[in-house]
C-alpha cells in the first residue's frame, strides 16, 4: 500500500493543494467556507494530521471526524463525490499513478463511511456508489 | 462499512491498534477489545498493526457473529486509546482456536 512517495511532505503538499481547489470550487467551496469560518491554518493542520495517521500511521489525529461531518450545514451525498473527484485530480497533479491509488482507495472508504454514518436510514435503500460499482466489475472480470 | 475484532483477540488483547486508531473506536473488555462500528470510518490502519490479525475488514463473509459482538460490547465496555502491557501469557493463546467458547468475557476492562 505504502510507497516511498508517501511522505509527510507528500501529504502537506496534497492537503495544501487540495484544499485550494476545494475553496475555489462551485459546489464545495460554499459549504466549506461556511463550515470553517476565518482562518484555515488549523484546518489544513488537523488534515495534515489526519492524513498522516492514515497513510502513515502516525496516530497524530485524533477526533471524531463522523459527528463533524453530521454537523455541516448543507452537507449532501452527491458532494461526496465532487469531493473526492477533486481529491483524485490534485493526487493525479501531484503523485504518480500507485501512489495517487493509495491515497484515492483510503479516501474512498473513508467517504463511504461518512457518507453512512450521515445519511443511513435503515427504511430507506442505500444506493451503490459509483466507485464500489466500479471496483466490483473490475474484480469480476478476467485477469 | 467497519473493521471488526475478532476471535483471537481473546486473551491476546496486544493492544497495538488503538494508538494508531484516528478516531479512537476501539472499547475494551476483560480480555478483548472491540471496534464500535459507527465510530469507525474504515481507514484500515488497524489491520496490519495487530500482531495477533484478529482485526478483519466486515466485507469478509462470515463475520456478522463478530460484527455483532462487536457493535454489542463496544456500546457497553470503555473506549481505550491508549495502550498498556499485554496479558503476560498473550503468546501462548496466540493462534488458539475457538476462543470465545472457551475464554470470552463479557466484563468491561478498565479503559483508559
Amino acid at each position: 500500500m505504502s510507497t516511498d512517495q508517501i511522505t509527510e511532505e507528500a501529504i502537506r503538499h496534497l492537503v495544501d493543494e487540495f484544499y485550494i481547489k476545494v475553496r475555489a470550487d462551485r459546489e464545495l467551496g460554499p459549504i466549506f467556507v461556511r463550515a470553517i469560518p476565518g482562518d484555515w491554518g488549523e484546518h489544513f493542520a488537523t488534515m495534515r494530521d489526519f492524513w498522516s495517521s492514515v497513510m502513515l500511521t502516525s496516530g497524530r489525529y485524533k477526533g471524531n471526524p463522523v459527528a463533524v461531518h453530521q454537523r455541516v450545514e448543507g452537507i449532501e451525498l452527491q458532494l461526496f463525490d465532487r469531493w473526492l473527484a477533486l481529491f483524485d485530480e490534485t493526487c493525479g497533479e501531484l503523485f504518480d499513478e500507485t501512489t495517487g491509488a493509495a491515497f484515492s482507495t483510503k479516501a474512498r472508504r473513508i467517504a463511504e463511511s461518512l457518507k453512512l454514518a450521515v445519511f443511513y436510514r435503515p427504511d430507506r435503500p442505500w444506493p451503490k456508489s459509483a466507485s464500489e460499482s466500479a471496483s466490483n466489475s473490475t474484480s469480476e472480470s478476467p485477469p | 462499512m467497519t473493521f471488526v475484532v475478532t476471535d483471537n483477540c481473546i486473551r491476546c488483547k496486544y493492544m497495538d491498534c488503538v494508538e494508531v486508531c484516528p478516531v479512537d473506536c476501539f472499547y475494551e473488555g476483560d480480555n478483548m477489545l472491540v471496534i464500535h462500528p459507527d465510530e469507525c470510518i474504515d481507514c484500515g490502519v488497524c489491520e496490519p498493526e495487530c500482531p495477533a490479525a484478529a482485526i478483519l475488514p466486515d466485507t469478509q463473509p462470515g463475520l456478522e457473529n463478530w460484527l455483532k459482538l462487536n457493535a454489542e460490547y463496544a456500546s457497553v465496555w470503555p473506549n481505550i486509546t491508549i495502550k498498556r502491557e499485554p496479558p503476560a501469557d498473550a503468546k501462548e493463546f496466540d493462534g488458539v482456536e475457538g476462543k470465545l467458547e472457551s475464554y470470552f468475557s463479557p466484563k468491561p476492562g478498565q479503559g483508559d
